[in-house]
């Protein structure tokens, strides 16, 4: 990218432009290219004069005691993420950013769904290569897929989606541009499954992950052709 | 932009760091400092002061939460903890988006062309931001304030302005450069 298209970039993200996944795009980005995370800064330092000249409003009295109370559950460090604790599947859901942090991304989604998951997780538990957090388009999380080393996959969703009788929910990667979008499987009951080994080149971390809105039966042209329920990048899990 | 603060005069960094050992009290000491204009920049985006206040709450959570991720190198603690806010808010703003805009709202945004005018009026005589904004066409400068201040998205700004979509994109992006090119 020229600087003048990374100065664009950050401005657009740092006046709050863009949407959710292309916004978690940038931060993925400035989090391993500096000059992107110096743009971003740089424009946020100056567009903050704009927020100083608001008129200061006071908060209500009880504002502080809610404050206190939501940082009762502890703050979460990698051991306390790895205790299996129930708070810690409510903070996935109302915690994004820390589906963020990449290096608590892995034990925490890990976690969740072994929670969610249960005895078919634990009869089925390996370590798998990748695991993709999957956001709705305001930014939940919304799905987990987990991808192991002989293809299969398991996927769990995270919120609950209605899915009307003749509609079916597709999973699928793109391992890139050339192939485009290949098929993981069909999430038959609307819920968690694991899906059959597919033959495709070993995941990589950053490979893209979506769940489509299909007619039942799957896709007829092989290729999504629904709405995205969610969609995420793979990381390896830490 | 004001030279860099070094760790000693960044209050806020300093709490944030606090913050991140799991001392409260320097969320406190944040809290008290900055939440009167955090609450105004939610509640100009958000519009509703009950949701603005649960902006700031989730975001003071969040604030304690990622404290230790914050890194001193990349700005002020100050701009930092704006930031959050303002990402909290227009994820609510966006969450609500999914009710279709009634012609009330519209009419109801169009009354609050006045406070975008504002924020533009009250910066500072000697800032630079606003120098070089003044010197933007004034269609164009609207739709930089619309986006930062109410937290619209193109589409919107769009709308608001009877503009084409592509022209506001272009309009936007060609002003970002030319503010860049302004202030450095």
């Amino acid at each position: 990218m020229s600087p003048d298209e990374i100065r664009a970039l950050a401005g657009e993200y740092a006046l709050g432009l863009m949407d959710p996944v292309a916004a978690l795009d940038v931060e993925r980005r400035a989090a391993r290219d500096p000059v992107l995370a110096a743009a971003v800064a740089d424009w946020r330092g100056r567009l903050i004069e704009l927020d100083d000249a608001a008129s200061p409003q006071a908060p209500s009295d009880g504002l502080w005691a809610r404050i206190e109370a939501g940082i009762e559950t502890p703050s979460p460090t990698p051991a306390a993420a790895l205790e299996r604790k129930p708070s810690l599947f409510s903070r996935l859901w109302s915690d994004v950013t820390a589906l963020r942090g990449a290096a608590l991304a892995g034990a925490a989604a890990s976690v969740a769904l072994a929670i969610l998951a249960g005895a078919a997780y634990r009869e089925a538990q390996r370590t798998p290569q990748v695991i993709a957090v999957l956001l709705t388009s305001d930014n939940r999380p919304g799905a987990i897929v987990e991808v192991f080393a002989d293809g299969s996959s398991y996927v769990a969703p995270l919120s609950d989606v209605s899915v009307p009788s003749d509609r079916i929910m597709q999973v699928w990667t793109l391992p890139d541009r050339e192939t485009g979008p290949v098929s993981l499987g069909l999430l038959a009951d609307d819920g968690s499954a694991r899906l059959q080994p597919v033959s495709l080149p070993a995941p990589k971390p950053q490979q893209l992950y979506e769940i489509t809105l299909e007619p039942s039966g799957g896709s007829p042209t092989g290729k999504p052709t629904g709405p995205i329920l969610f969609k995420g990048f793979a990381e390896r899990p830490r | 932009m004001s030279p860099p603060l070094s760790a000693s005069e960044d209050l806020n960094a300093a709490a944030l760091a606090a913050c991140a050992q799991g001392d409260r009290s320097a969320l406190r000491a944040i809290y008290d400092r900055e939440s009167p204009k955090l609450l105004a920049v939610a509640l100009r985006i958000v519009r509703r002061r009950d949701l603005a206040e649960e902006v700031l709450q989730d975001a003071f959570v969040q604030i304690w939460r990622k404290a230790g991720s914050f890194d001193p190198a990349l700005g002020a603690g100050r701009a930092w903890i704006f930031a959050i806010v303002r990402n909290r808010a227009l994820n609510q703003l966006r969450d609500d988006r999914h009710v279709p805009v009634e012609d009330e709202a519209l009419e109801a945004a169009a009354a609050r062309d006045g406070e975008i005018d504002d924020a533009y009026e009250r910066l500072a005589e000697a800032s630079a931001l606003r120098r070089c904004l003044g010197r933007l066409e004034p269609q164009r400068r609207r739709a930089v304030l619309l986006a930062y201040v109410q937290g619209l998205t193109h589409g919107e700004i769009a709308g608001r302005l009877g503009t084409p979509l592509g022209t506001v994109k272009a309009w936007i992006r060609r002003s970002l450069l030319s503010l860049r090119e302004c202030m450095s």
